[in-house]
Order: structure tokens, then C-alpha cells, then sequence
């Protein structure tokens, strides 16, 4: 590892990115410290410098979504799927299935997919989705009884 | 504000102008003068500082401890000073 003081301040910036440590510009009066952070950062063994190739996804709680940007296998189709959800960035893989998928970022299907993954495209949820709806429906009909049962003359009526 | 001390009051109630360093909450002679010899010889240098680290107090209490030699609760008065002035002025 070469020596943090024979770096340019440009390295140092982008070391201290790495790390996840937040920072402003690196001069005279702020480099000595930065490097000091660094230095703890790397002591601690903080999170490790990411790959060149990958990026580390934690969309959902149970899956870790990796996106290649190298030309994809198979298993990496169905990657795509979770990774299109969140991020604008297009990779040149998902290139190839931009005609099959439009840019959105709410949780579809995609019916035009030829392998549907073999997870399922329920996007996973702790309660399920019927099961909110329920108590939806439980709680806006709650809310009309109480409505209904008032007293008052025109229960229903809202600011004009 | 029972926590803050007069002289915080003091600076963070008005624009620092061209006020010594000293006149900074948690700054007393023996930290104002090692600033003074690192070239920070008024308020506005050192605020100047805290304006690089991105105004970050946690970042600027290190460097005040490192630069100085402060302890944390002076470090951390400053950084606060400084904040609140920030807060008021900027």
C-alpha cells in the first residue's frame, strides 16, 4: 500500500469515498487529518475498497443483488430484475433486454421475460400484501360505523 | 441555553467580524495561541476551517484536538460555536 502522504489529494478523496467516510476538499490545512482518518479506517478494517466490476446491492432483506458489468450469465438476468428497481444506471447487458422492460421503478412483473426467475415475483414483504388490504378494509369500515353512528346531523359533510 | 457559556452567547449572537480567536467558545490563551502559530490568528480563519471539513462538528472537533491539543469538551464547545454561528449568519 503506498504511503497516504505520496498521494495526490484527488487519491486521498477517493479513498475517503471508498470508505464511506464523508469530507470536504482535501488541502493543506484538512489533508493531515483526512489522512488520519484514513489510517483509523483502514486499522479498523472498515468496509474493504469495492471491486471494479461489481456493485454491492442490499435492495431487499433477503437477497444480495449483484450487478456484473462484465457480460452476464444466465442467473444474472433475473439480478437485473431487482436491480432495475432502484438504480437509473443501465448496464450494457440490460441493454439487450430494454426492449422487453420499460425504466420503471415500481415493483412489476415483466410477462415478456422468457425464464421468469425461479424466485417468485412477489417482491418480499414481512405482511403480505393481502393482508394489508384487509386491514385497509378493516380500518375504513370501522371508520364508517363510527361515521354513521353519530349523532350529529350531517356526519358526512366536509369543509365546503 | 443553560448549557452554553457567556461567551458563546457573545459570539454566536453577532457577526464575528474581525474577532481574535480567543473569542471562540472553548478557546482560551494557551489553545488561541497554538491556533495563532498554525496561522489561524482570527475567528474567521478558523471558521474558515470549520467551513472546509463541510461543517461537520465531529470532523472539526478532531482536527481542533489534533491541532491543538484540546480536550474534547473544549473541541467540542468550539465546533458548536461555530455551528450555531453558521446556523445564524451564513
Amino acid at each position: 500500500m503506498s504511503s497516504l502522504s505520496n498521494m495526490s489529494a484527488e487519491e486521498i478523496s477517493e479513498l475517503l469515498d471508498e470508505y464511506g467516510i464523508k469530507h470536504g476538499p482535501v488541502v493543506d490545512s484538512t489533508r493531515n487529518l483526512y489522512e488520519k482518518k484514513l489510517k483509523e479506517a483502514m486499522a479498523k478494517g472498515k468496509k474493504a475498497k469495492p471491486s471494479p466490476d461489481k456493485t454491492f446491492y442490499r435492495e431487499e432483506e433477503e437477497e444480495v443483488t449483484y450487478v456484473y458489468r462484465t457480460p452476464a450469465k444466465s442467473e444474472d438476468v433475473r439480478d437485473s430484475r431487482t436491480y432495475m428497481r432502484s438504480r437509473p444506471e443501465w448496464t450494457e447487458r440490460e441493454l439487450e433486454h430494454r426492449s422487453h422492460e420499460s425504466p420503471k421503478y415500481t415493483k412489476e412483473d415483466f410477462p415478456t421475460y422468457g425464464q421468469d426467475a425461479p424466485k417468485a415475483p412477489k417482491s418480499s414483504r414481512l405482511i403480505p400484501l393481502w393482508v394489508q388490504f384487509l386491514c385497509f378494509l378493516a380500518v375504513a369500515v370501522f371508520l364508517y360505523l363510527v361515521f354513521s353512528s353519530m349523532e350529529s346531523n350531517e356526519p358526512l359533510k366536509v369543509i365546503e | 441555553m443553560s448549557t452554553t457559556s457567556q461567551k458563546h452567547r457573545d459570539f454566536v449572537g453577532e457577526p464575528m467580524g474581525d474577532k481574535p480567536v480567543m473569542a471562540l467558545s472553548g478557546i482560551g490563551d494557551t489553545l488561541g495561541k497554538k491556533l495563532e502559530e498554525q496561522g489561524f490568528d482570527k475567528a474567521s480563519v478558523v471558521l474558515g476551517q470549520f467551513l472546509l471539513l463541510k461543517k461537520d462538528t465531529e470532523m472539526f472537533t478532531d482536527w481542533l484536538k489534533d491541532a491543538t491539543g484540546a480536550n474534547s469538551r473544549q473541541a467540542g464547545s468550539c465546533a458548536q460555536c461555530l455551528k450555531e454561528w453558521c446556523d445564524a449568519f451564513l
